[in-house]
């Protein structure tokens, strides 16, 4: 009967809504993972970095040294090719910046990765370097960037290759546990981050919290 | 006299009967608007009494992990470590007696926060953590933040300790020397961060959240 469907439709209705906002995704999230730590380091032109410098900005942290040659996991390679691609990126004025910090204070002195710095043709205004304590870095790195390194007799480090993405409010966001993370899953994430920033406000930023209540991650 | 039996139909005259045609297509019509109000009123219900109220003012967190364990120096005397607070909300801030306005502030805002909770804040427990133990003693700890509430605890600890306690949370504290005199500051991180009575981190509000808006999301966060 005319009637009887009708009220069926209606009570599918809202079933219907939300898996089509579950299936569809019009809006997609990064997990809020944890706090990013808080940090005083010094880079590679004995200035300090400390995480309030950074706080506002989309950050991407990766963890080596610079006498780290192959078959030691070559970081450096992704964070060159995303420093190229960084300016093709619109985050409607969001900073992006990368930093890639070295467990190794005792040989990378800030002179040391200054150097290191220009081997890898960095722009300093975007790409920082820095260490600092031994007791701090491991409290830093192995702590809530959850990354593991350890030194070996020889001089040489064994690590988790590892890749953070920390948004401007200092949360963690993203792990990337390869040496090279696919680069356009990368630019995609910073892409979200931006997009979540500039578009939950008002009523839509209802939206995006049921998303990270409801949602599986990209 | 010949009557006629009083049939139904005779009885009620033609133009009084509404047509049986036109009752007919109203009828569902009706059922619709009744069904709508109906699931609107279902919704909104559910909505209110099922759902968690989006944090407003502060960041909600999914960790998989629990914050690590820490053990500082308690106002109160002895040692207090983070597990201690297993089973109620600890809203974690971070500063130091000296601190000219940023920490009296927070405190204040905290204060209000759990005059807002009311009875609810029985399951809170603010713990101001000072980032100057030179200066920073358990007593003054006790008297500064009997100002502000008598159920604020204070802690504090070596550099060690303090890492421990600070760096896990994205705070940073540096000292900072005020001209000539043996005074000094200290920069730090204003945040609040709130950890769940499972030991995860859930919420962290940014320097400036009032009372109230603290308020708001936790009382949505005790719901769920």
């Amino acid at each position: 009967m005319k009637v009887l469907s009708l009220w069926n439709l209606l009570l599918v209705m809202p079933v219907i809504g939300v898996l089509a906002f579950v299936i569809v995704q019009p809006v997609q999230v990064l997990p809020r993972i944890a706090l990013a730590p808080g940090f005083a380091l010094i880079d590679q032109d004995n200035h300090p970095l400390t995480s309030e410098d950074l706080r506002g900005h989309i950050t991407l942290y990766t963890f080596t040294y610079t006498n780290c040659v192959a078959p030691c996991p070559q970081t450096g390679q992704t964070m060159q090719a995303l420093q190229e691609e960084l300016a093709s990126l619109d985050t409607g004025g969001l900073p992006v910046r990368l930093v890639t910090v070295s467990f190794d204070p005792g040989r990378d002195t800030p002179a040391e990765l200054s150097h290191y710095a220009q081997e890898m043709r960095a722009n300093l205004n975007i790409w920082r370097f820095v260490t600092g304590g031994a007791a701090q870095l491991k409290q830093v790195i192995g702590g809530p960037f959850n990354t593991y390194y350890t030194q070996n007799s020889d001089g040489t480090f064994t690590f988790d290759p590892t890749f953070v993405l920390v948004d401007g409010w200092g949360i963690q966001r993203a792990r990337y546990r390869s040496a090279m993370p696919d680069l356009g899953i990368l630019l995609r994430d910073i892409q979200l981050l931006a997009n979540e920033v500039h578009n939950s406000k008002g009523i839509t930023k209802y939206a995006y919290e049921a998303a990270h209540l409801f949602l599986c991650y990209p | 006299m010949h009557t006629k039996p009083l049939t139904f139909s005779s009885a009620i005259p033609e133009e009084a009967a509404p047509s049986a045609g036109a009752l007919m297509h109203r009828r569902p019509l009706i059922y619709l608007a009744g069904l709508l109000l109906l699931t609107l009123l279902v919704g909104v219900i559910i909505w209110q009494r099922v759902m968690p109220a989006p944090a407003q003012y502060g960041m909600v967190l999914q960790s998989p992990q629990r914050a690590t364990d820490f053990a500082l120096a308690s106002s109160t005397g002895g040692t207090l470590r983070l597990s201690d607070f297993r089973g109620q909300y600890l809203l974690l801030n971070f500063g130091y007696t000296s601190c000219p306005d940023v920490c009296p502030l927070m405190l204040a805002n905290l204060a209000q926060l759990e005059a807002e909770l009311g009875a609810q804040a029985e399951n809170v427990q603010v713990l101001f953590v000072s980032v100057d133990p030179a200066r920073d003693t358990p007593d003054r700890l006790t008297t500064y933040l009997s100002a502000f509430s008598p159920s604020f605890l204070g802690a504090t600890g070596d550099e060690a300790e303090l890492a421990a306690a600070t760096t896990q949370f994205g705070v940073y504290y540096q000292r900072r020397q005020s001209g000539e005199s043996e005074n000094y500051f200290i920069d730090h991180t204003a945040s609040v961060v709130v950890i769940d009575p499972e030991g995860y981190v859930r919420l962290f509000f940014p320097n400036g959240t009032t009372g109230a808006q603290m308020a708001t999301d936790l009382k949505g966060m005790m719901r769920w």
